[in-house]
């Protein structure tokens, strides 16, 4: 076990991050619910996924100079961090152009849903995202242990977001009557939960094929992999986050 | 058999594969629907899918694309196979559907079949052993000899000449496409499209349509790969990497195209579909199987467009030699990466509408569907929020291709670098706010026309400055006009014509009447050969030795310029005299009242010039690599670095790193210098077999 003083340093800021996450949460739902404004809704969410971005996807990393050389292992790792976050924008469009469906569909309208079930798998999902950036600070350190047992929450939580969502949350919906078919209502949910369902997918995939390898010892000194699929992980967090309110905060609810 | 010259033996396997699989098919459609269709989906389907198998087997044995495409067809078969027993199992009564599988079948099994494609040709081994713990060699050495291009390589200018192979094939497929409906509207009235004639289910007119789209969505994958293949080509070595940055990645984008095209081509067998390549709901909400293949086979040329693009900015950003400053970038490489950062954002937006209306037919999910509060405007935004920005993909790296040529033939500096390489970057972003300019005539909000308008006409002003550049480039030069050249000389002047008759129909007021006319298929002709095919040749031609160490034949070459360039005129000026007088466009017939008989002929004719002029260039090409003058050296007297070393490139690239000392462009100059070959010139280290690490097992 390596415990540096930075590795403390930075376990607490990903601790104080997930607080202020926690928090703007609750306000969030409590805005929703008191007196719904969308404005209002749009700035705690952006202001949740700036946290997100910079602190727990460390963005600033993109900037990080090191001496050009193909075969050096930072070097290296800098090219892929810069082909993942092209690759986190291409997809970013995809969620956008969701999101750009579900306004035109359904304007101020949403989903009649429960709305506290919602905040439930918003909840697992973000806890989620802060044990994963524990495991990932502490593979940086060398502390394997630590990274396993963490990571290995993280693929629970995620789980059962996963299951939570596409087994609960749906079925519920259906027995409501809101389903594909059932109208713009129905229609634009199944999608928006779909394809962020099959990004949590490929997530758990990711987690898994780290941890397996993580236990093997091969991320102990080049642990690029795991910083990888924590980004991606992370970004299917961001991405929620804006889906969430738009799925089951704004606006009032249609069937 | 094992002496006859591969390609014959392919040939010969494709054609017995295509017989067998007719009978396969046709004992199905006896089987299940207890009568034979002889012009069925069915026993075509398995036909098309056999041939094109066989003729890879016949050409390369089972490796590598065979093995691929072998995966695909029982991939295919599973999947659909599955569905149905789901359905069956499920009691669904119409199991299998009008031909043999249902809808749902056919797409999950041309989902499976994609997927197993990848598997079967290999592309994602690595990746499946770094999953697993293990580590691979960090290069791959390719075999010699061509067999190298039939399967799986991870060198940039393997990939980058199977991406333009590959866009060759379409090419001709598509324009073999063009042809027949171009015959077909030859004379008014049907001739041999009638309503009796009957093939893949389609009546004659329905065939029509099914060809007409999918000419507009094959040119446009066969474009696109085409832009890959001469980005992968060129940017790394221009750039001075030994390869792209990501190669893997590079080979998985390459072959995702591959089984996308057989789906293409899939979509023409199951039914066609009419909607034109734009596949605009509620037409296409119900158009038949075929509109399904090609929604999912533009989904998967699209994921080969994103990752190819993605690698490209990785490299740019990442990989250049010493020195090259972003001022000091070739001109092409800006024009890559501009189109790259179209590519790698808004092509999401058409894989998204697209899938949306996939889910509206599989599913019933009513996005687009008015009746069920949905909103067919809606898929025309997401639509055209790429496919505008597409079309400057298209143009980009064409453009690039003029302004990265011309001072090598004119003997003088390039006027402008500055300002030609941010009009790139300035097209690529004004490119994306005018995509509701398709829109003029479709119902959107009246108050959102004029914006549009304005944005519109405002990407003239960038491509002008292009314009600027280049006559000013062309001005007092020590001209030559090699082949290579007079294409380039042919694209500034047809893209000149589409450039000019862009503006009319971004004023609203025109628009309005011109939308939906012959005039818009001359335009976008114009600048889709002005801006890509036309400097795609010229690259063909400039790039060719350095490719293979011999140059094409340069007599040919000439006739093939100035056999296409003429005939070309005639049908594009063709088209927009007749649609200015009203000629409706993707119609199979028009009222002989209209006069329009003589023109009509007279386009067929043109096309089949243009048509002739491309043959004699394939003959041209294929003739030449192994045949042509030999040519080792800077056959064109470039200052580019790529022309500092022997032809063909040795595999990776530059044994001895060059470093960057001067401007690129300053032909004609005393003692300017571009680059310098120098052993300290880059930390690339000169490339070996050995794994970095040893495998854990």
């Amino acid at each position: 076990m390596v415990h540096t003083h930075e590795n403390r340093s930075m376990l607490g800021q990903g601790m104080l991050i997930f607080v202020y996450l926690a928090v703007l949460t609750a306000l969030e739902f409590f805005v929703a619910i008191s007196f719904n404004s969308v404005p209002l809704l749009l700035v705690v969410a952006l202001v949740k996924a700036v946290l997100v971005v910079y602190y727990y996807m460390h963005v600033y990393k993109l900037s990080l100079e090191s001496e050009i050389d193909d075969e050096a292992y930072d070097y290296k790792a800098g090219t892929n961090r810069l082909g993942l976050w092209l690759f986190l924008i291409s997809d970013t469009f995809v969620f956008a152009g969701l999101m750009v469906m579900r306004v035109n569909l359904l304007g101020l309208s949403r989903p009649a849903l429960n709305q506290v079930l919602g905040l439930a798998v918003t909840a697992v999902l973000l806890i989620s995202s802060y044990f994963m950036n524990r495991g990932e600070t502490l593979i940086h350190n060398g502390d394997r242990k630590g990274f396993l047992t963490n990571t290995a929450v993280t693929f629970v939580l995620g789980l059962g977001f996963l299951l939570g969502v596409v087994l609960v949350e749906w079925r519920l919906a259906i027995e409501e009557g809101l389903t594909p078919s059932s109208g713009p209502a129905g229609a634009a949910f199944f999608m928006m939960t779909g394809m962020h369902a099959f990004h949590v997918f490929t997530g758990l995939i990711l987690l898994a094929i780290v941890w397996v390898n993580g236990r093997r010892g091969l991320y102990d000194v080049k642990s690029y992999p795991v910083e990888a699929a924590a980004v991606y992980w992370h970004f299917v967090d961001v991405v929620w986050i804006f889906f969430y309110p738009a799925l089951y905060l704004i606006g009032t609810a249609v069937h | 058999m094992t002496n006859m010259n591969p390609v014959v033996k392919g040939l010969v396997l494709l054609g017995v594969a295509a017989a067998i699989g007719y009978g396969i098919g046709l004992g199905l459609d006896l089987l299940i629907s207890g009568s034979v269709n002889y012009n069925g989906s069915v026993s075509a389907a398995f036909a098309l899918l056999l041939a094109v198998t066989a003729f890879f087997f016949g050409v390369y044995g089972y490796r590598g694309i065979t093995r691929g495409l072998v995966f695909q067809v029982v991939g295919t078969v599973l999947g659909g196979l599955f569905i149905s027993g789901l359905r069956a199992l499920m009691g669904s009564e119409t199991v299998f559907g009008t031909f043999f599988f249902s809808e749902p079948a056919w797409v999950f099994g041309a989902l499976v079949g994609v997927i197993s494609f990848i598997f079967g040709v290999g592309v994602v081994r690595d990746w499946v052993q770094w999953a697993r713990g293990l580590d691979t060699a960090e290069h791959h050495e390719d075999p010699p000899g061509g067999g190298k291009y039939f399967d799986v390589s991870l060198d940039h200018k393997v990939i980058g000449i199977q991406y333009t192979v590959t866009a060759l094939v379409l090419i001709a497929v598509g324009g073999t496409f063009a042809l027949i409906f171009r015959t077909e509207l030859a004379a008014s009235q049907l001739q041999f499209l009638t309503t009796t004639f009957k093939l893949f289910n389609q009546t004659g007119p329905q065939f029509y349509n099914t060809l007409m789209s999918l000419h507009g969505i094959i040119m446009i994958i066969s474009i696109l790969l085409g832009v890959s293949g001469i980005m992968n080509y060129a940017v790394p070595f221009l750039v001075g990497a030994h390869d792209m940055a990501f190669p893997r990645l590079n080979a998985f984008a390459y072959w995702v195209s591959v089984p996308a095209s057989v789906l293409l081509l899939m979509s023409l067998v199951l039914g066609g579909f009419d909607t034109g390549w734009t596949g605009y709901p509620p037409l296409s909400a119900r158009a038949p199987v075929g509109m399904q293949m090609f929604f999912l086979g533009v989904f998967t040329a699209g994921w080969s467009s994103i990752l190819g693009s993605l690698n490209v900015i990785a490299t740019v950003v990442r990989m250049r030699a010493k020195g090259m400053s972003a001022m000091r970038l070739p001109i092409f490489v800006w024009a890559s990466v501009a189109t790259s950062i179209i590519a790698l954002t808004a092509t999401q937006l058409i894989g998204l509408s697209f899938q949306l209306v996939m889910f509206q037919r599989l599913f019933g999910m009513g996005f687009f569907d008015a009746a069920k509060g949905g909103n067919p405007v809606l898929f025309q935004h997401l639509f055209w929020f790429y496919s505008h920005p597409a079309v400057y993909v298209f143009v980009l790296p064409g453009l690039g291709i003029i302004s990265e040529l011309l001072p090598v033939f004119v003997r003088k500096p390039l006027f402008g670098y500055r300002w030609i390489a941010m009009s790139s970057l300035g097209i690529a972003l004004v490119g994306f706010t005018v995509w509701a300019h398709h829109m003029f005539t479709s119902g959107m909000n009246e108050y959102l026309r004029v914006p549009f308008m304005y944005s519109t006409l405002l990407v003239a002003v960038p491509t002008g400055v292009k314009f600027f550049s280049w006559v000013a480039t062309l001005w007092g030069g020590k001209i030559e006009t090699p082949t290579p050249m007079l294409f380039v000389l042919g694209a500034i002047v047809v893209f000149l014509l589409g450039g000019l008759t862009g503006p009319p129909n971004a004023a609203i007021a025109l628009d309005l009447h011109l939308h939906d006319t012959y005039f818009i298929v001359g335009h976008f002709h114009d600048t889709i050969f002005g801006g890509f095919v036309f400097p795609f040749f010229a690259a063909i031609y400039y790039w060719f030795p350095k490719a293979t160490g011999r140059r094409m034949n340069e007599f040919w070459g000439k006739v093939h310029f100035w056999l296409m360039t003429p005939s070309f005129f005639v049908l594009t000026l063709g088209m927009m005299v007749v649609g200015l007088k009203g000629m409706r466009r993707r119609i199979v017939d028009y009222d002989p009242a209209l006069g329009f008989d003589f023109s009509h002929l007279v386009m067929t004719i043109a096309a089949f010039l243009i048509a002739l002029s491309v043959l004699i260039f394939f003959i041209n090409l294929f003739y030449s690599i192994k045949k042509g003058e030999k040519a080792e050296g800077n056959l064109w007297n470039s200052r580019s670095p790529e022309w500092q070393v022997p032809s063909p490139m040795p595999v990776h690239n530059y044994d001895v790193p060059f470093e960057v000392v001067g401007e690129p462009y300053d032909y004609g100059l005393k003692d300017s210098k571009y680059i310098e070959f120098s052993p300290n010139g880059s930390k690339h280290i000169e490339f070996t077999t050995k794994p970095e690490v040893e495998p854990h097992h």
